[in-house]
This record gives structure tokens, sequence and C-alpha cells, in this order.
């Protein structure tokens, strides 16, 4: 679609083809009276603009496509589709034979005759990305906008592509066309399926074709799942030889492949074997051993971790290209692929049966096998067994502490590379005990309702592990402003939160620990002789979850984790606690709460205790989850009633 | 300043700052086309030059732990030529403090048909001493990215250039050669940055027999030292920053500034003397623009036919430029600031807000009815008496003589001109705003009135704050369990009803449209659900906007020991972190206009119990704002009423503990309770 960039994925150099005409249209196609009369579409009440018709015709052989676009302008605001802008490389692309219209809600047409500008939106050297752009004139609520053009792409590359079916906007029908480039091996797939009613894409004479219809919108919203899941869409892969249709063959033969790779790389034995004595005492408990081994990894310069470097600054340092484990270990760096390679090769010369396995990070899609895309496989991580157990490590994932995983590279699957090939493992995903946050404060209450006293925030697991690479390039102050704000974002508006220790920042130790100075002006409010205190102290970092009622996708939680709280208050002299609320919970699997409040002579204990145990929560549960949150927050506001002695309101 | 009408996105041709945020989705191959390899070549006999090697010890300016850089060394140089044009040359040296300061190692300068960069250099001193070198050819030029806000196409190109390594403790420093063409001959300095400035230093080159006139803004006068052959320096001194805050007046405003005219021989001022001047260059510019053809004619005919009244067909037209105009920039060249005819505006169906502007007048006028043009800047402050003649200006508004036959009290967005009568202000790019009201940036804020006879700045009115606000009415019942549940009704009128309108006419889907009351009422409760919601007069801005809906909270009461303890205050709230900071303000608070927002909250309580404690009433005025609330409890029900209003636009800082106060008073009240007890106990 011509608003949107597509990025090309892999580039072959071709032999040159040539160019045969593909199923696009030269002329407009007929306008049917019942799109010039559309209000509004009953499949996507509420659009300010719907896809009669879209059509793309892509064509390998002289790189190219043809773009067709038919849009009905439904509100005002969806006049913005006729301004029109078309992105593309200049020097090796092009855009043209660009033809545009209106017709207006009463049929007469009005040609496109302005002019096409071509912008320059990023240019430098060996880079011109431009633009052309154009308004469509007279357009209003009830207009159809039309639009075609050729964009002829590198000529001499052939490149991967996609058919993006959900759009911006809902679409009544499209079609898709690819001819595809002979000389290289083709794969299609649609890892989503497809829309209902959708054939799938059909080869005829090299040529691939799909036609969809009634292909709803496609929204964002928060806590979504990667959009590259939750978008229909048809990926065309391009390879230099043929992946063939037996799935477990191809991963077969990739695993060797990769194995044999992975081998090279940490077939140093005689660097790591001395590497490992300088590391581990003879005498270490095997678990022992593989820890140290695990933090000395660590301690390698991850250069994956580094911000982005100007080309006069990585020529100027100079850092060789690593080959070989031993370049790790003898230069002190590598990427993050390369250290737990390293990790892996130092287990092995220990004398552990360690396996590489090769995941998929779950932050931008979610791997499908079948697609048969290796390059999917993008990061690694080293199965260790021991006393029969499975441990899972990627020491090159900096801050993770010992025996976890980066919540990117839990829950998914892995090859676990061998000679034969290897097999599929699942990577386990932590329990949410193992990623807490935990505060416990001890707190004054004042007459006047103020709250003051210490606080201590321990973070664990994949919570310490994130907030650390979150904060690993800035500086103290930047990283004191960071944890005052994660504490003042739980606690009303108004508090005074001030860090008081140093923190570790550079280790990946189990734990980050963060003390604080808190002041709560106000957390009691007076109503007349009485004091009224809610039971959540820390209840704002749950206030806005899950607001909305409605809901499209499914909900998705990267790690499971668990919050408790544990919050002493010392009463003012001269008050006693009147009534204290019940205590509330709410039992479950998935999520589950605890609040209670308990009484100790003048001091009040504040129990809370969250668990989220999920993942992926599909939106039948969407409601249950709301309900579930909006239950908290009910209970985080029941209120502690506070009275004055008799003696002290005498005075 | 030289900004171009009606850009969404305000320029600074001679402003040479670390690089604000670019547009999405081009931002990912601008950051990578900075560090592309082979895009920049080392020099490794590179050295930096001399004024910058000269800062390599320079002491620092005062700063705080914050501070992520402070510019130690800044120079601007301007050579006039005998013809007018301009060369001038700026060098700016920082010295990185902390890992945020790294933004201003990528330099950034804008350019137009008026402007050209004729040389481009930055260096990095790090520790070691070993020069880092970048040149333009390292640069990576852009556009104003994106249609989505309609701004279509624009001449102004930037020109990137990241210099390496820089790193906290690390010296950066570069230099930018301009030659220059502008429409208005002249030149600004600004001596104020948002960092600490230890020196800076302005120089100005004339041409033999020229002189000028310096204007301080923001600062007493720094007097010139004559170096001889028509030239002279200023130098400025350990400046502290302008602290950039949340709702401040604009930068521009309150930062410390030199303006400088240019004089040639006889006596003539270059650009523009005078406010007049520079309305007389814009009719002319704009002269032929307005001209009334056969399909205006038409159109007016067809727009007002049957319509009675004059204020009625005004009205007519002013909607139809207001909706049926799509907004769509295109900018090139002079076409920054002159309109398209009139005529085409129609035949095309766009134009941005100058275009906007000439095809409404030109109807007016076939009506008989005078109109003018009026810039303005939509950043209320960046334009006052104070402010020398110039074009900073981003916005184009019409100024409309209101005959008699159409005076109105609906139209309250006028002022009475000695010479042209009632003039009604009125914005037709913005069409959440009614005809006859102006919103609040605009409100008391100067624009450029163009007359056949004069340009002159005036001051547009301040309307009354019962034209801004939310009104809330709520007829609940509270259920013993603490369930509450009734009506509630909403009123917005003003800027309010148009920032819920402008979010409810972005939604896509249908569901989509109770987002902005499930926002309000999640802020306030924690479990609830509607029952029905309806909207009222989304599409037409001449009337109030409505929302009713029915609404059950559960758990709203809370049972404690007995008591039934309730808060008063439904929802929406008023109150504000603004001045929370730990750190003191230095700004004052600028409020975006005059706003009245009332609550009445009725709420029918249990049977079996009654009321033991009430929160108390408050009355707090600020003179700025005024806060009322009060609860009373008449036949079992529970009456909440309470109004704030904002009175004056702007809190100054020696009030800022009072606003303060305000809020906090506000969030005490917001959240107070009422205690209910069993009937009879």
């Amino acid at each position: 679609m011509g608003r949107h960039l597509r990025t090309p994925g892999m580039a072959l150099l071709t032999l040159g083809c040539a160019w045969v005409v593909t199923a696009c249209a030269e002329d407009w196609l007929p306008i049917a009276p019942d799109e010039l009369k559309l209000a509004a579409e009953p499949a996507a009440p509420g659009a300010s603009a719907i896809y009669l018709y879209s059509q793309v015709d892509r064509n390998d052989n002289d790189p190219s496509e043809r773009n067709y676009e038919r849009i009905k302008i439904l509100t005002e605001d969806g006049r913005k589709y006729a301004d029109i802008e078309i992105p593309y490389l200049k020097g090796t692309e092009s855009v043209g034979d660009i033809r545009a219209r209106t017709i207006r809600p009463d049929g007469t047409i009005l040609n496109f005759d302005g002019k096409v500008f071509d912008k320059t939106i990023v240019k430098a050297r060996g880079v011109k990305y431009f633009a052309k752009t154009f308004a469509i004139p007279d357009v209003q609520v009830g207009s159809i906008i039309e639009y075609r053009y050729r964009h002829d792409l590198a000529s001499g590359y052939v490149f991967n592509s996609h058919w993006i079916l959900s759009q911006e906007l809902y679409t009544r029908k499209a079609k898709f066309t690819l001819r595809a480039y002979g000389q290289y091996a083709l794969t299609w797939s649609w890892p989503l399926g497809l829309p209902e009613g959708t054939k799938a894409p059909e080869e005829h004479n090299g040529t691939i074709e799909l036609e969809t219809a009634n292909v709803p919108a496609f929204v964002e919203e928060d806590d979504m799942p990667p959009a590259n899941e939750l978008k229909y869409r048809v990926d065309f892969i391009y390879s230099d030889e043929s992946p063939g249709k037996d799935v477990n063959a191809f991963w077969k033969r990739f695993g060797k492949q990769s194995y044999r790779r992975v081998n090279d790389f940490i077939d140093e034995r005689r660097t790591l074997g001395q590497a490992v004595t300088q590391i581990v005492a003879a005498g270490d408990p095997p678990l022992v051993k593989l820890q140290k081994l695990y933090a000395r990894s660590q301690q390698i310069r991850n250069v994956s971790y580094e911000h982005d470097k100007t080309e006069q600054e990585t020529k100027r340092e100079d850092l060789r290209a690593v080959r070989t484990s031993a370049d790790v270990w003898n230069r002190g760096y590598g990427d993050g692929l390369q250290v737990t390679w390293l990790f892996l090769g130092l287990a092995r010369a220990a004398g552990f049966q360690a396996d590489p396995v090769l995941v998929s990070a779950r932050d931008q899609y979610f791997f499908n096998a079948r697609v048969m895309n290796s390059a999917q496989l993008n990061t690694n991580v080293v199965r260790v067994k021991l006393d029969d157990k499975d441990l899972f490590l990627d020491p090159g994932a900096a801050y993770t502490p010992f025996g976890m995983l980066p919540w990117s590279e839990t829950a998914v699957k892995g090859l676990r590379l061998d000679k034969d090939g290897g097999d599929w493992l699942a990577m386990p995903l932590p329990a949410a005990g193992d990623s807490r946050v935990e505060r416990h404060a001890s707190l004054q209450l004042s007459a006047d309702g103020e709250l003051q006293g210490k606080l201590t925030v321990t973070y664990s697991g994949l919570e310490a592990a994130w907030r650390r690479a979150n904060e690993r390039d800035d500086d103290d102050t930047e990283r004191r402003q960071f944890l005052e704000d994660q504490v003042k974002y739980a606690v009303p508006i108004g508090s005074n939160v001030k860090l008081t220790n140093t923190p570790d920042w550079s280790s990946s130790a189990p734990t980050l620990v963060a003390e604080y100075d808190l002041r709560v002006p106000g957390f009691a409010e007076s109503a007349g002789r009485r004091l009224l205190m809610s039971v959540g102290l820390f209840g704002n970092a749950e206030k806005h979850m899950f607001e909305r009622a409605a809901r499209v996708h499914p909900l998705y939680f990267e790690f499971p984790y668990q919050h408790d709280d544990d919050i002493a208050i010392e009463l003012p002299a001269g008050w006693q606690v009147s009534s204290t609320p019940s205590k509330q919970a709410k039992e479950g699997d998935v999520l589950a709460f605890s609040s209670a409040v308990d009484q100790s002579g003048s001091t009040l204990h504040l129990r809370r205790s969250l668990t989220v145990n999920i993942m992926l929560v599909q939106v039948k549960y969407y409601d249950a989850v709301r309900g579930f949150f909006q239950t908290l927050r009910a209970s985080d506001e029941q209120q502690i009633v506070l009275t004055q002695d008799k003696e002290a309101e005498k005075h | 300043m030289n900004n171009r009408l009606c850009s969404p996105r305000t320029r600074k041709l001679k402003s040479i700052r670390p690089a604000a945020p670019v547009q999405l989705p081009a931002l990912a191959l601008f950051v990578a086309c900075l560090a592309l390899p082979g895009l920049s070549w080392a020099s490794w006999a590179s050295d930096a030059p001399d004024w910058l090697r000269a800062q390599i010890s320079a002491p620092l300016p005062a700063h705080d732990q914050k501070t992520d850089a402070v510019m130690v060394y800044s120079e601007s140089v301007l050579t006039v030529q005998a013809d007018g044009r301009l060369k001038r040359l700026d060098r700016r040296a920082y010295r990185i403090l902390r890992p945020e300061g790294r933004a201003h190692g990528l330099v950034r300068v804008y350019v137009d048909s008026q402007t050209r960069v004729t040389g481009l250099h930055g260096w990095c001193i790090p520790a070691d001493g070993k020069v880092f070198e970048v040149k333009a050819k390292d640069a990576v030029e852009s556009a104003v990215l994106g249609v989505d806000d309609g701004y279509l196409m624009s001449d102004v190109q930037t020109q990137s250039l990241q210099i390496p390594a820089t790193e906290p403790g690390n010296l950066i420093g570069y230099e930018i050669e301009q030659e220059l063409h502008p429409y208005a001959v002249g030149d600004e300095w600004d001596v104020q940055e948002t960092v600490p400035v230890r020196e800076t230093h302005y120089t100005l080159q004339l041409p033999s027999g020229w002189s000028y006139k310096a204007v301080w803004i923001n600062s007493p006068e720094v007097a010139a030292v004559a170096s001889g052959n028509s030239r002279w320096n200023w130098v400025v001194t350990n400046l502290e920053p302008v602290k950039i805050e949340e709702d401040m007046p604009p930068w521009r405003g309150i930062a410390a500034r030199m303006v400088v005219s240019l004089i040639a021989p006889g006596g003539q001022e270059l650009g523009f003397r005078s406010w007049h001047d520079l309305g007389a260059w814009y009719l002319h510019l704009a002269s032929d623009r307005r001209n009334v053809d056969t399909e205006i004619k038409q159109k007016v005919a067809a727009l007002t036919v049957g319509i009675p009244g004059m204020l009625g067909k005004m009205r007519a037209l002013a909607a139809f430029v207001q909706n049926d105009i799509r907004y769509v920039g295109i900018e090139l060249g002079i076409g920054g600031h002159q309109p398209h005819p009139a005529a085409e505006v129609l035949a095309h169906g766009y134009g941005d807000c100058k275009d906007k502007v000439t095809l409404l007048s030109a109807m007016f006028k076939e009506l008989g009815i005078e109109s003018y043009y009026v810039a303005i800047n939509t950043t209320r402050g960046s334009v006052t008496t104070t402010t020398p003649p110039n074009l900073d200006f981003n916005h184009m508004i019409i100024a409309v003589a209101v005959p008699a036959a159409a005076s109105d009290p609906a139209l309250i967005a006028t002022i009475a001109h000695p010479k042209l009568g009632s003039l009604l202000f009125f914005d037709p790019t913005d069409s959440l705003t009614p005809f006859g009201a102006l919103r609040g940036g605009l409100q008391a804020n100067f624009g450029l009135l163009i007359s056949p006879d004069d340009g002159e700045l005036v001051k547009l009115p301040q309307l009354s704050s019962d034209s801004n606000g939310i009104h809330r009415v709520a007829k609940m019942t509270l259920d013993a369990d603490g369930t509450l549940h009734g009506e509630i009704q909403e009123i917005w009128s003003g800027d309010p009803a148009a920032r819920q309108r402008f979010a409810l006419r972005a939604t896509t889907q249908d569901i989509d449209r109770i987002k902005p009351a499930e926002k309000v009422a999640a802020e306030a409760l924690s479990s609830f659900h509607f029952e029905k919601a309806a909207i009222r007069n989304l599409h037409d801005a001449q009337r109030p906007f409505e929302w009713n809906y029915s609404l059950v909270a559960d758990h709203y009461a809370k049972l404690s020991g007995g008591l039934l303890l309730l808060r008063p205050r439904i929802l929406g709230s008023k109150s504000s972190a603004l001045l929370e900071g730990e750190e003191p303000r230095r700004q004052p608070v600028e409020f975006d206009g005059p706003q009245r927002d009332s609550d009445e909250f009725d709420i029918a309580l249990p049977a079996g119990f009654s009321v033991d404690e009430l929160p108390p009433p408050i009355h707090a005025d600020y003179g700025f704002a005024l806060y009322q609330s009060e609860s009373k409890v008449v036949n079992q029900v529970l009456r909440y009423t309470r109004s704030f209003e904002i009175k004056q636009l702007s809190v100054p800082t020696d009030k800022l503990d009072e606003l303060k106060s305000l809020y906090r008073l506000i969030y005490g009240d917001e959240r107070r309770m009422a205690v209910l007890k069993p009937a009879g106990s």
C-alpha cells in the first residue's frame, strides 16, 4: 500500500529477467452504485474510511510492484487518506505512472492533474530515501478516492516480501499476485492463518495469487502481543536451495550445519581448558563450578550491550573480528551470541554435558517451525545437564541471573543442536515467585495524616534483570531518578521519595535492593474526629490496568511476576484503631491476591500479595482479568478507621 | 525569526541546537544513516581548530548535578554584504557531563530557499586528545516527515551531523557557515540556552556606511565594543540556563536574546521597521489572492440560500471552510507565507491556514463583509508588544468586521477596534471551535492585524471562564452494600469540548468512543461498568458537547466497623501534580485558557444509615483561581457541589506556592469521605 515502506528482508543477485505484465489494472475499475451510496460499513462501525478495493501485483523478475487502492471516505477524519506519500529509495528504485481521481458522492469524477512532489525524507551518502507525495483534490465525506502507481524496485536483486492483509483500514476486497523469480527457491506461508473465507494462495504458471475480502482493520492496544503476530500476512522467502516440503528434514539439515559452525567456534580445548583452571577450583561442587563459569562469562565485555558508535569510533577502537571462542577469551570481548558460545565451550571443558540451543526470541514475533525460516532462530542458549536436570543458561544476555533466561527467550521452542541435527526443546517459563518486587516499609503516621519512614524494595529475578539492562547506559543521577520514579509511580501523588543506598547495578545478582526515605503527606484523611486510611499504599501501580471494557487482541505479559508488600505503620500517640477491613483474597492459579491488616499494639501491619502467573490471555478471558484487577483496586481502597483516645480528645 | 505561516512544526532558521526527535517511521532509517558504515570517513590526521582547543582546560560554568552538558563557548559572526546578503558563522563548544548530554553531539541546521549551508564541521576532543572530525559530507539531509497532519510538502530541510564520541567528559564543538537571503533582513542572537553558558560572543560586521540597532529582550542591555572597520562585538559570560518545565511560557518568550536591525546608507532600515511595514508587505503578497470569481460567487449563493439573517449566512460560510476545506500544507519558497488564490483553494478543496483564511475572506467579501488576515504565533507569549517586528508567526486566522445586522451575544471573541469597529476573531483551521469563539491558546495572544491601511499588533480577547468548562450532574443511589448507581450528565463547552471532540473524531471504531468516559471513570472508581452511554453534538461545534451515561460502581462506599465510608466527589479531578516535583519551580505556570468547571452530585443514601460526619466546606480564592465545595444532606440525599474557576491565564513564580497549596487542597477535598453510621447508633 502506498503509505508504507516495504522493508526488504533479503537480497540475492539475479541474472536479469524480462518484465511480464501481471494482472494489474491499466484502467480504473467500474464503480458499483452501492459503493457510491455507502455511508457506513456495517462490518467496521465507526471507521473513518475503508478500502473498497486494493491490489498489489509484484513481479520479482523485473522487480516491481503495481499498486491500486480504492478508498471510501466515511468521516471528516478519513479525508487524511487523500494525502498520499509513497516512499522509495531514489537511485535504485523509482515510482511512476501515478494516477489518481476523486469520485464525488453524486458520481461525478475529478481526475487528479496536480503536482506530484518528490520529497526528501532522508538523504545521506549512498542512501536517498525519498517519497512521492500528492494531495487528491475535492475530497468530502462520501467521496471515493482511488490511485495507482508503479514502484520499480532495485534491479539485479530479488527481495523477500510480504502481503500484509491486515491494514490500518477495513478492507472489503483485496487481490495480491506475485510473479516469482525462478532462479531461487521460494517458499510462502501465512503463519497466522488467513481471514475467514479466504482461500490459500495458489500458484498458476509461476504466479502466486490470493484474493481476500472483509479483512478487519488492525488496531493497536496496550499489552498486546507483537503486532506481527496479530496481522494476517503472507510471507515470501527466497533461498538458494529449496527447503523442500518436509519440515523435519529442513530443521535436521539446518541443525547439522549449525552444530558444525558452533563446534568450530568452541573447538579451542587448550585455551578453554586453561581458562577453566583459572576460573574454578578442583574441589568446587558442580553447581558452584557452573556458577563461576557463568559469572566469568558475563564479565567478558559484551559489545551487544554498548550504545551505537559512529564509524570513526569503531574504526579507531579497531576491535578485531572474533572468529573463535579463544578469541573471545583472549581478547576479552564478544557479542552476546559469542559470549554464550564461549560459556558453552568452558562448560564442556569443565566436564559438563552442555548443548548449544538456538531459540527464537518472542519480543518481535512468535516462532513457527513450519515456516522453515531459520533466520527466526535469532538467539542462543546453552542447555547444561546437572544432576539429571536441565539448566538453560544465556550469559550473553547481560544482567540475567544464573538459572534464568531473559524474558524474550522463555516459553519458546529451541533447537538443541547435535551432529544429527538435534531436537526441539521447550525453554522454561519462570514461576511468578522467581521475579518479585518486595516492598518492606517501616513508617510512622502523624496525627495530621502524614506517613514517614523507611522503605526497602527488593527486585528479584527478571524484575531485577530488566531494570539493570534498562539503566546500563545511565549515570548515578539518572539511575537514582529511575528508582525513585518506580516508587512514585506506585504511591499517592505528592509523595516524597529519596533513595538512600547505592544499589548494585553492575552484576547479575538475583536481587537489586533499593532503600528509600519515604514521606506521604495526607495519606490518612481526616473525617471529623476520625482518621481514614486506605490499605493500598502501593496500589497506584495497578490503578490503570485494564481500564477499558472492550478488548480486541489477547493480553500479553512479558513474564510472570509477584508483588509482595509488608508495611508496618506506627500510629500517632493518642490514636487507636477503630476498625480494619476484613482479610481480602482471591485465589487462582494464574491470578491471585491477598490483603490483610493486623494490629499489634500501636503498630498496624499491612500485607498485600499479588501474583500474575500468566503470559498470554485470550480475549475471551479478558473480562475475568479485568474483573480481577477491579477487585484488587477495590480491596486497596478498603479503609482503616482510627479514632482518638478519649484522653487525647480532651486535649 | 522567519517562521512560515501555518506550519505545524515551527522552525528556527538560525537555530543550531541538538536535534529534536524526528518523526517515525523514517526515524530508524535516519538514525541508521548517521552511523552507516562508509558514511563517515575517519580523518586520522584530524585536528581541532584553535577556538575549540582553547576550551580544553576552560573552567565550567556553575551547574547542578542534573546538568547534562554545559556550553563553554559560543560565537556567532554575522557579516552583511553591501547588497544586503548575509553570511553567518556559528561556533559552539560543549563539555558533555552526563550520558544524557550525548544529544548535544547531533547538530542540526535548517535549510530552505533562503538559506544555504556553505560549511559544516564537527569535532570531538576526548580525554586522550585524539581528535575526531566530521564534515558536511557526513551529514544526513532530511525533510519534514509524514503527511498524517496534512503537511504535505515543504522545502524546509535539515542537515544533521553526528559528532563521534560524545561521551561524558569529552569536549565537542561544531561550526556552521551559512549564506542567507531572508525576506526580512536582520538577525537575532539567542544569548541564553537550556544549559549553562560560560562565554558567548556575537560579532556584527557591516559594510562601510551601514549601521545597526540592537534591542535586548528578557535581559538588560549589553553594550557593544567597536573593534573598527564597522565591526562590533558583544560578550556575555556565565549565564544560567532556561529550565524547561511543563506548562511554562514559550522558551523564546523568556530567554535572553538580542534582535539586530540593519540600517543601510541613507538611513533606510532594512527588514521590517514596524508592524505597519510587515502588514504592508503581507498585504502586497496577498494582494490578488482574495479575488472573487464565478465559482466562489456560486458557492456562496449555494451555501447561503434560504438561510435567514446575515449571521446565519456567515456561520454557513465559516462552517464550510472549517469543515469542508481539508487542511493540506504545501509550502515552497515564498509559499511559506503567500496564500494560494481563493479560487484555487475552492477548486482543490484543500489548503493550509492562510489558504483557508483567504477563501473565507473572499466569501465574506461576496456577502459584503470586510475581513482581515491576522498572523499569530499559536504559543501565547512568543510575540508581545516588546517584540521587535518580525515574522515569528506560525499561523493565520481571520478578523471579521461584524456588521450591525449580524451582531449577536454568541459572538464573544470580539474586540472594539477604534477604526474598524467590532472585530470578530475566528480560526477557520480549527474545526472544533465554533464561529464566534476562540480557543484558549489564541486568547489574550498578540496577532498582527493586516488591514488595507495598517499592520498593527493587537491583543486578542480573553473570553469569560463561563465559555469553557465541564459541568457534571449526577443523580446516584447508594445501596447498603456500597454499590453506587445512577445517571450522569456532562456538558462540555469551549476548549474542553474541543478536546473531547478531537479525541472522539479520531476514533476508528465505535467501541473506542466510550474511551474518554472510561478514562475519567477509571481515574476515580476502582470497579465500574457503564450500563448505557450516549454522546450528543459530536459534530455540531455550535452546541455544547454532551455525555449522558448510567454507571454502576461496585464497592464504591467502604464498610468498616459498621460504618459506611463514602466519597462525595464521585469522579472528575481538578487537582494536579504539576508542582510536586522535588526541585523548585523556576518558571511561571501558563494555563491553556480561562475555565470554569462545576459538579452537582446527588447521592441518595441507603435507608438505615444516617450521616455522622461530612467533609468541611471549602472556599479558596487565590485571585488567579477560585475553588469552592460543599457537602450537605437534605432528605437522605447527600449533595456535593463544587466549582473550580481559572481566572487568570498565568501564575507568576511568586504565586506558585499558592497554586501548589490550591492543588493540594483540591486533592484533599477530592479524597475526603463522608461517614455514615447505622441510624440510631
